[in-house]
């Protein structure tokens, strides 16, 4: 198995997850292993290849840059579904200490 | 009402027609099926009966004020729990989703409802769609209904054991890197995943935008067919929607091998899966080639590289998807000034492992560093398997081979291997990379654990996959095979 560097810490933070003691360890021998895995690619000759995320030919799929209002109904669903407001208005946590 | 004459969506809808059954009679038969005996499979989350039994009584009027019926008129569906439908939870089985009430219907869901079909409930799947044995959720495992302590394939489990169970005749499942396919061949019964694109991902809670699909669950060929001419078709909601060079038509859909070449791919047949899987399928290629259809062996050579590619895209794709849910509008906001703390609380205690651990690996792909050598990597050989395919549909209408490599396993058994987890996708995930259709239908069983088989087509020849498969059930039964 190829030397996989896999810093738990840097990726743990960047991806914003809190990892329990039993998620650490866990990960810690899993995921170089699942790594080691998918670096079979490398084996895999792309000189002369684009990399393409979607495969059509469809390119700036795009509407008219009109407004149009929500209907009520809509309106009253997402502020009701979301954690915290008050009336119209939706809070959230400050972002400035 | 004990005894349903009726097994797939046309019989119920043509039943409905004649007058020999009312749409509510159908409703609370399912309903009150799925009651009693869902306790067992758990492949309901939740049933809609108020809002179900309503639907079938307007159905019920409809066709008393001598009304034309729509094309599923009566026919009860159940959903996957990662597309929503107003006003309910729409929770991907997950802890964090497990409050989200959905403000609008899905594209499918808006079409099936004006095409007269019922929304029975939302079934159990792996969290977040990540999973080929529907273990992850956070409601708890999905039990086969042929053998109980045996996986039903995943992530769409619930879907696929609905059907089998014969709690409901349709459903919807999603379809990432074989979750409609692999859980149908598990269950005995008939997944297609559509041509990329195919299908409008509207209201798809998304796992991977560049590989997700929406499909059908049924016992029947006929049946998917049906369902895709309702769902089908492009959806300005969508930009990765396209436009259909054909609609698909139920009623016209060939029910022969003439006159079709068949693609067998010898990377498909390899050491260490399921020999009974292996004899049924070729079996399977042997009353094709007796019965008009021209077999030839070919080659896809990257096979060996397709799972790779997508446990590189996938995690990567829903590391980015998942960012959202981070507590502020999903999930539950913790009790902290902290804000950097609130999100890492939501996100670690509203996640299962498995989620965890792909967002883990996405994100590790994506940063600096690996972004190139992983991501980029993958996206090129993406390209090159989709050329694998072209040149193999310039000698073949469609390509056959097995959906699955093992039949159902012991709930628990690869639970805490990943990596053999993954392997189950082997067969499916190419179709995801390529954008290409697919559908799984049963073609044998292994001590009463059903075996499925695949056909695979060029992108936009989902009729010709449905035709394939509807030609092997008119000369086998066993998608006619109920467990128990």
């Amino acid at each position: 198995m190829a030397n996989i560097e896999f810093n738990l810490d840097r990726v743990a933070k960047l991806a914003m997850l809190e990892l329990t003691d039993q998620e650490r360890a866990k990960f810690q021998e899993q995921l170089p292993s699942i790594v080691a895995y998918i670096s079979k690619l490398q084996e895999v000759d792309t000189s002369n290849t684009d990399a393409k995320t979607y495969l059509s030919d469809r390119v700036n799929v795009f509407r008219a840059d009109e407004v149009c209002d929500s209907d009520e109904d809509t309106h009253s669903r997402l502020i009701a579904a979301f954690p915290n407001s008050k009336g119209d208005a939706l809070e959230v946590p400050g972002i400035f200490e | 009402m004990n005894n349903m004459k009726y097994r797939t969506a046309i019989e119920i809808r043509n039943a409905i027609e004649a007058g020999e059954i009312t749409a509510l009679e159908v409703v609370e038969y399912y309903l009150a099926k799925i009651k009693v005996e869902d306790k067992a499979i758990n492949a309901f989350l939740e049933t809609f009966d108020e809002s179900a039994l309503e639907s079938a009584r307007k159905i019920d009027a409809m066709k008393k004020a001598g009304e034309a019926l729509p094309r599923l008129a009566g026919v009860p569906v159940a959903i996957k729990d990662n597309m929503t439908i107003k006003g309910q939870i729409s929770s991907c089985s997950s802890k964090i989703l497990e409050n989200h009430r959905a403000s609008y219907d899905a594209t499918v869901v808006k079409r099936l409802k004006v095409a007269g079909a019922i929304i029975i409930g939302r079934t159990n799947c792996d969290e977040f769609a990540m999973g080929s044995s529907n273990e992850t959720s956070f409601w708890g495992a999905v039990h086969n209904p042929w053998n109980l302590k045996k996986v039903p394939g995943g992530s769409s489990g619930g879907s696929a054991a609905a059907v089998s169970a014969g709690f409901v005749p349709i459903a919807l499942g999603s379809d990432t890197g074989g979750s409609i396919r692999q859980p149908a061949a598990l269950c005995g019964i008939t997944g297609m995943k559509p041509t990329y694109g195919r299908v409008s991902r509207y209201g798809l809670i998304a796992l991977a935008s560049s590989l997700d699909q929406i499909g059908p669950i049924a016992h029947t060929a006929q049946d998917c067919a049906l369902v895709l001419e309702v769902i089908e078709g492009i959806d300005e909601k969508d930009s990765t929607s396209l436009e259909l060079d054909e609609k698909v038509v139920p009623e016209l859909i060939e029910k022969n091998f003439k006159g079709m070449t068949f693609g067998v791919p010898r990377e498909y047949f390899i050491d260490g899966m399921d020999e009974e899987v292996r004899k049924s399928v070729e079996e399977a290629i042997e009353l094709i080639k007796q019965n008009g259809g021209e077999i030839k062996k070919i080659s896809l050579p990257l096979t060996d590289y397709a799972l790779a590619a997508y446990y590189i895209i996938q995690p990567a794709e829903a590391s980015s998807n998942l960012a959202r849910f981070d507590g502020i509008r999903y999930g539950t906001r913790a009790q902290t000034d902290n804000l950097w703390k609130s999100y890492l609380h939501a996100r670690g205690d509203g996640f299962g492992a498995e989620t965890k651990r792909r967002i883990m690996l996405g994100t590790y792909i994506l940063s600096a560093g690996y972004y190139d050598a992983y991501y980029k990597k993958a996206l090129a050989v993406k390209t090159e398997i989709f050329n694998d395919f072209k040149k193999a549909f310039e000698q073949v209408d469609v390509i056959v081979c097995p959906t699955s490599p093992a039949v159902a396993w012991d709930i628990g058994e690869k639970f805490n291997d990943p990596i053999a987890m993954y392997l189950a996708d082997i067969f499916t995930v190419s179709a995801n990379i390529a954008g290409i259709p697919g559908i799984s239908v049963p073609c044998g069983e292994n001590n009463g654990l059903p075996i499925g088989l695949q056909f695979l087509g060029a992108s936009m020849q989902d009729g010709k996959i449905l035709r394939a498969a509807s030609a092997y059930q008119s000369l086998t039964d066993w998608h006619q095979k109920d467990p128990k």
